[in-house]
C-alpha cells in the first residue's frame, strides 16, 4: 500500500467533501426552517456562478469584488424565489412546492442559456496557481483555496446560528413554527431569510466548484448530486449536511482512485442505499421527516 | 448585458428571417422539380446546444449555397429540422415528424443514441440516407447500420491517427507512452478497446486508464495517478472542455512535461478561447480544415463566403459549423451520384452511391482527396494549439487510414 498516494487521495477528497458540505448547507438551511425541498438548489449555484463570469470575465471587476457580488447575487435571487414562488405555495402539498423549484431550476437553465449562450465556460482564475503540499502531501491549489473559503464561511454560519438574534429565530422556527410565532418571531421574515442564507451557501459554493471544474448551463446536476449527502447526513441536520458532505467526498474521490472512475457513483449510492435501510430519517436527522 | 441580450435578439430575428426565406423562397427555386429534403434532429437547446446551434447554422448555410447554385441536378434542397434538446426520445418524434411530412433523403442525426435507436425504422423504411454528430465505431457496420454513415474517421479510427503520430515522434526506438482518459459514457468509451489493441500493435504502451464523470467536478485524484506514470502522452476522448483544462493545469503544475491531445469534440476553438494560454501545445485530431486555418480550396472559399453572407458579424465558425456543412456535402454528392445512375433515391442506392466515393476531392474542406471506408472518410490530421496566435495549426501531414 501506498501510504502517500493514500494520503493525497484522502487530502483531495476531503476537500472536495468541504464543497459538498457546503452546498448540502444551503440544501439542509432552507429545509430546516421552511420544510421545502428545494430542487433548484444547483440552479441557484450556477447562476451565481455565471454572474461571477459576467462582473469577472465581462465587466472585468476584480476577482475579489466579483466574488461577493456574485454570491450576494445568488442570495438576492433566493429571497426573490421565496417571495415570488414559494410562499404563495404556502399551505399546498409538498409535491407541489418541489415541483415549483424543478421548474424554477428549468427557468434558471433557459435563462443562463440565453443570457450566457449554451458554450462550456472556464471562470477567470482567481485562486493562487502554486501547489499546495502539506508536508509530503500533494493538493491541487484550487481545491485547496476553496476548501479554505468554503470552510471560512461554514465557521461564520455556525456562529451566526448559535449566538444571533436571526440565528435563533431560525432555530426556533425550525424546532416549532407555531410556537416561534406565537413568541412573536416574524416566520414569513425567518423563511426568507432561510432562502437567503441557503442561497447564499449554494452560491458561494456555485463559484468555488464552477472554479474548479467548469461552467455550464448543467451545472447544476451537482446539486441533485448533493442530495445524496443531504440524505445521508439528514434531511433537517445541519451536522449531518457537514459530516456527510465531508464523507461523501472522500469516499467519492476515493473510490474513483482505487476501483477507476466508473465506481465513484455506485459507491457513494451503497452507501445511501445502506443509510435508507438502516436509518432512512439519515444519520443525523429526525424521525418525523415526511417523504415526498 | 442588455446590449448583449438586445444583440441575441437581433442574431435570432436573423436567423428567424433566414428561415422563413429558405421557407418560402425554396418552393420559388424549384422550377419543375420535386425539392430533395435533409431532414434533421437538431440539438438547440440542452446539453449539446452549443454544438447544435452551429450545426443548424451550417445546414442552413450549406442550403442556400447549393440552393444558389441551382440544387442537385436541378432539384432545390429544403432543410427541415426539429429542436430535439438532444434527448433521443424527441429526436425519434422529430425524426417520425419530418419523415411522415417530407420524405427526407438524407437526414442528421444529433447523437450516438438516436442514431441507433432509429436504425430499426430507418432499415425497414430504407428511403433515407442518414449521417450527423455521431462519429461512432459501432455505426460503421454495415450489417446493423447499412444507411447509415460517419462523415469523418470514427472514434477509433481517430484513435488511430492520435496514436500513428504518437508513434512517430519515438526516437531511435524509444516508443512514447500513453494514458487514456475518458467519460464514463457511451461515447466516452467508444474508442478505447480498439485504442488499446492498436496502441499495442505500434508498440506503445498504455500505462493509465482514467474514467471520469463527463464534466467531471474535481479530478485532482486522477492527476495524482497520472503523476504516478508520467505519461508523454495523453489522450483524452468524451469531453468537449472540462476537465481537460484541470488536467493540464494541474499536470504541469507538477511539473510533468506530458503532452495532451484529443479527438474531434475536444478539438474546436473553444478550448483556447476559454483556456487562453494554458491551452498552447494541446493538440486535437480534426477531418477537416479549421474555418480559419491558412488552407483554402473552392468549397472552402465558398463556406467561408456563405459564412460571412449569413452572418456577417459571427466570426469564426466552430467545427460544429464545418461538420455540419461536409455532412451536407457528402449528401449532396451522394443524390447526385444516384441521380446520375439514374436510380430512385432509396437507402440501398444512396449507400451504394456513397460506397463508390474513392479519391473524392473535397475542395478544401479535407486536404487530401478522401476514399470511402466502410461507410466512413478515415482521414484526419493533428493539429496544435498556438495560444498566442489563438488558433490551431498542423502539425502533421494528413493521414489517410486504409
Amino acid at each position: 500500500m501506498d501510504w502517500l498516494f493514500f494520503g493525497e487521495i484522502s487530502l483531495a477528497g476531503l476537500a472536495m467533501g468541504g464543497l459538498y458540505a457546503l452546498i448540502a448547507l444551503g440544501f439542509v438551511i432552507i429545509y430546516k426552517a421552511t420544510r421545502v425541498i428545494n430542487f433548484a438548489i444547483g440552479e441557484i449555484m450556477m447562476f451565481a456562478a455565471y454572474l461571477f463570469l459576467a462582473f469577472a470575465g465581462g465587466m472585468e471587476l476584480s476577482p475579489w469584488i466579483a466574488l461577493p457580488m456574485a454570491v450576494i447575487g445568488g442570495s438576492i435571487l433566493g429571497g426573490v424565489i421565496e417571495k415570488t414562488m414559494i410562499r404563495p405555495m404556502l399551505g399546498e402539498s409538498p409535491i407541489s412546492v418541489v415541483m415549483v423549484t424543478i421548474g424554477i431550476a428549468s427557468i434558471l437553465v433557459g435563462l443562463v442559456e440565453f443570457i450566457w449562450t449554451a458554450d462550456p465556460q472556464l471562470l477567470p482564475n482567481f485562486l493562487p496557481r502554486e501547489p499546495v503540499f502539506i508536508g509530503e502531501l500533494y493538493l491541487a491549489p484550487k481545491i485547496a483555496y476553496g476548501f479554505l473559503i468554503g470552510s471560512a464561511l461554514l465557521i461564520i454560519y455556525l456562529l451566526y446560528f448559535r449566538f444571533s438574534r436571526g440565528g435563533v429565530a431560525l432555530r426556533a422556527t425550525a424546532s416549532d413554527q407555531a410556537a416561534a410565532y406565537s413568541m412573536g418571531i416574524n416566520v414569513r421574515r425567518v423563511f426568507n431569510m432561510a432562502w437567503v442564507f441557503g442561497s447564499l451557501a449554494a452560491s458561494l459554493a456555485g463559484v468555488l466548484v464552477a472554479a474548479t471544474g467548469g461552467l455550464s448551463p448543467q451545472f447544476g446536476i451537482i446539486g441533485l448530486s448533493v442530495l445524496v449527502v443531504v440524505i445521508v447526513g439528514g434531511l433537517d441536520s445541519i451536522l449531518g449536511a457537514l459530516v456527510a458532505g465531508v464523507f461523501i467526498g472522500w469516499l467519492e474521490t476515493v473510490a474513483g482512485a482505487y476501483l477507476g472512475g466508473e465506481y465513484r457513483m455506485p459507491a457513494t449510492f451503497l452507501v445511501l442505499a445502506i443509510i435508507l435501510v438502516i436509518r432512512p430519517y439519515g444519520l443525523f436527522g429526525t424521525h418525523e421527516i415526511e417523504r415526498v | 448585458m442588455f446590449r448583449n441580450i438586445l444583440e441575441k435578439g437581433r442574431r435570432l430575428a436573423g436567423l428567424g428571417s433566414l428561415v422563413a426565406a429558405l421557407t418560402v423562397a425554396a418552393p420559388a427555386m424549384a422550377q419543375d422539380k420535386e425539392p430533395i429534403v435533409f431532414g434533421g434532429s437538431i440539438p438547440l437547446s440542452g446539453v449539446f446546444a452549443f454544438a447544435g446551434i452551429h450545426i443548424h447554422a451550417g445546414l442552413t448555410d450549406y442550403t442556400s449555397w447549393i440552393n444558389s447554385q441551382g440544387g442537385i441536378n436541378g432539384h432545390p434542397v429544403e432543410y427541415v429540422m426539429e429542436d430535439t434538446a438532444y434527448e433521443v426520445d424527441r429526436s425519434v418524434a422529430a425524426f417520425k415528424k419530418i419523415s411522415g411530412s417530407s420524405s427526407p433523403a438524407t437526414y442528421y442525426g444529433d447523437s450516438t443514441g438516436f442514431m441507433k435507436a432509429i436504425a430499426s425504422e430507418l432499415n425497414s423504411q430504407g428511403n433515407t440516407l442518414m449521417s450527423g454528430a455521431s462519429f461512432a465505431t459501432a455505426l460503421t457496420d454495415n450489417e446493423q447500420y447499412p444507411y447509415q454513415f460517419i462523415p469523418g474517421p470514427n472514434y477509433s479510427q481517430m484513435f488511430g491517427i492520435i496514436l500513428e503520430y504518437i508513434a512517430s515522434q519515438g526516437e531511435g526506438g524509444d516508443m512514447p507512452n500513453v494514458a487514456f482518459v475518458y467519460s464514463d459514457t457511451e461515447f466516452g468509451k467508444d474508442p478505447i478497446e480498439n485504442g488499446k489493441a492498436r496502441a499495442a500493435e505500434l508498440g506503445i504502451e498504455v500505462v493509465e486508464e482514467i474514467v471520469t464523470k463527463p464534466g467531471s467536478v474535481d479530478v485532482s485524484a486522477e492527476v495524482l495517478k497520472l503523476r504516478r506514470v508520467r505519461p508523454d502522452y495523453v489522450v483524452f476522448h468524451g469531453y468537449v472542455l472540462s476537465p481537460i483544462n484541470e488536467f493540464m493545469v494541474q499536470m504541469r503544475q507538477m511539473g510533468l512535461d506530458t503532452q495532451f491531445m484529443g479527438t474531434f469534440w475536444s478539438s474546436d476553438k473553444l478550448i483556447i478561447d476559454k483556456m487562453g494560454a494554458d491551452a498552447d501545445g494541446y493538440m486535437g485530431v480534426m477531418p477537416y480544415n479549421y474555418y480559419d486555418s491558412e488552407e483554402g480550396g473552392p468549397m472552402l472559399d465558398a463556406l467561408r463566403a456563405q459564412a460571412e453572407k449569413s452572418d456577417p458579424e459571427a466570426g469564426y465558425r466552430p467545427t460544429g459549423y464545418m461538420q455540419a456543412w461536409f455532412n451536407a456535402m457528402v449528401w449532396t454528392e451522394v443524390v447526385k451520384r444516384t441521380l446520375d445512375a439514374g436510380k430512385e433515391l432509396t437507402g440501398d442506392n444512396m449507400a451504394e452511391a456513397l460506397a463508390s466515393i474513392e479519391d473524392w476531392d473535397t475542395g478544401g474542406i479535407i486536404g487530401i482527396p478522401v476514399t470511402v471506408r466502410d461507410m466512413s472518410f478515415p482521414v484526419g490530421r493533428i493539429w496544435r494549439v498556438n495560444a498566442e496566435e489563438g488558433r490551431y495549426e498542423p502539425v502533421s501531414d494528413w493521414i489517410h487510414l486504409d
